[in-house]
């Protein structure tokens, strides 16, 4: 005589199927999100209708262009122009003259921007912009 | 004789429970999604020291093909400074952060304008960067 085996029914507890999606969905979510905002605070001076042109022709100027820096006036090597700042801004005690007006051509990278705003910074000096507004030449 | 009442089982069903939390997270996303600007394409600049942003109100940023957004929607960036004032409204000194994200190889013609617009709006600039590899 054969015996029966008796089957067993195995089947994964459907039961918990949601909430194992729902935790799944918040570690994804949460993982996505993390989105790391490293970086570098900048105080940039609020810009005026009418700048005191006395003032500003004391502080120093850096124009910047695609390979070369220009602290007033006279080219500087990247590795040069850190040290020489620094002694210009030392000579300088109150606060207002450590501006450093920074003119930029159009071309200059915001990576190139961001490196030589930092060793402005570095070097003790405020930065603030000077923007070439665009100008209409008439020619006759 | 006495009647026996009859008991009626009342739960609530359960089975739906999964199906309702999985639509109102699908509704929080979405509403999340709305000042999120984790869908734009830009790739930031390395530096050496970096700093944790705080109590930032507004994030702006200016993508590979320079156009500018402003928490994730575009904007013109002649609008800019307005509309930061409007975000930035009376907040504190130290709760005025606003994140600038700008493409590495982005130029001075285009984001200069909107540290000018951030500075105007009174905002205090955080530029987001990348640990600088050695």
């Amino acid at each position: 005589m054969k015996l029966r085996r008796n089957k067993l029914l195995v089947e994964p507890p459907a039961g918990a199927s949601s909430d194992i999606a729902f935790i799944l969905i918040i570690f994804f979510l949460v993982c996505a999100s993390v989105q790391p905002e490293q970086g570098r605070p900048q105080v940039i001076p609020k810009s005026e209708e009418e700048p005191d042109k006395k003032n500003q022709s004391q502080n120093p100027e850096v124009e910047l262009t695609r390979t070369a820096v220009i602290l007033n006036g006279d080219p500087v090597s990247n590795k040069t122009f850190a040290p020489r700042l620094a002694s210009v801004l030392a000579r300088k005690e109150r606060k207002a003259d450590k501006i450093v007006v920074l003119k930029s051509h159009k071309d200059v990278s915001y990576e190139r921007w961001i490196n030589v705003t930092g060793l402005i910074e570095k070097a003790g000096g405020i930065v603030t912009l000077q923007i070439e507004e665009e100008q209409v030449h008439i020619v006759n | 004789m006495k009647i026996p009442k009859r008991s009626f089982e009342a739960s609530v069903p359960s089975m739906a429970m999964g199906d309702i939390a999985f639509l109102l997270l699908i509704f929080f996303v979405i509403l999340a999604r709305a000042q999120d600007d984790s869908h734009l394409r830009w790739e930031p600049a390395a530096e050496e020291e970096l700093e944790q942003a705080k109590n930032y109100k507004a994030s702006v940023v200016i993508d590979v093909d320079n156009k500018s957004y402003l928490n994730g929607r575009p904007i013109a960036q002649g609008q800019l400074a307005a509309a930061l004032a409007d975000l930035l409204g009376n907040a504190e000194q130290n709760k005025r952060t606003v994140l600038l994200k700008v493409h590495k190889d982005a130029t001075a013609i285009h984001f200069e304008p909107v540290i000018e617009a951030v500075s105007k709006a009174g905002g205090e600039i955080h530029h987001v960067l990348e640990k600088r590899r050695k």
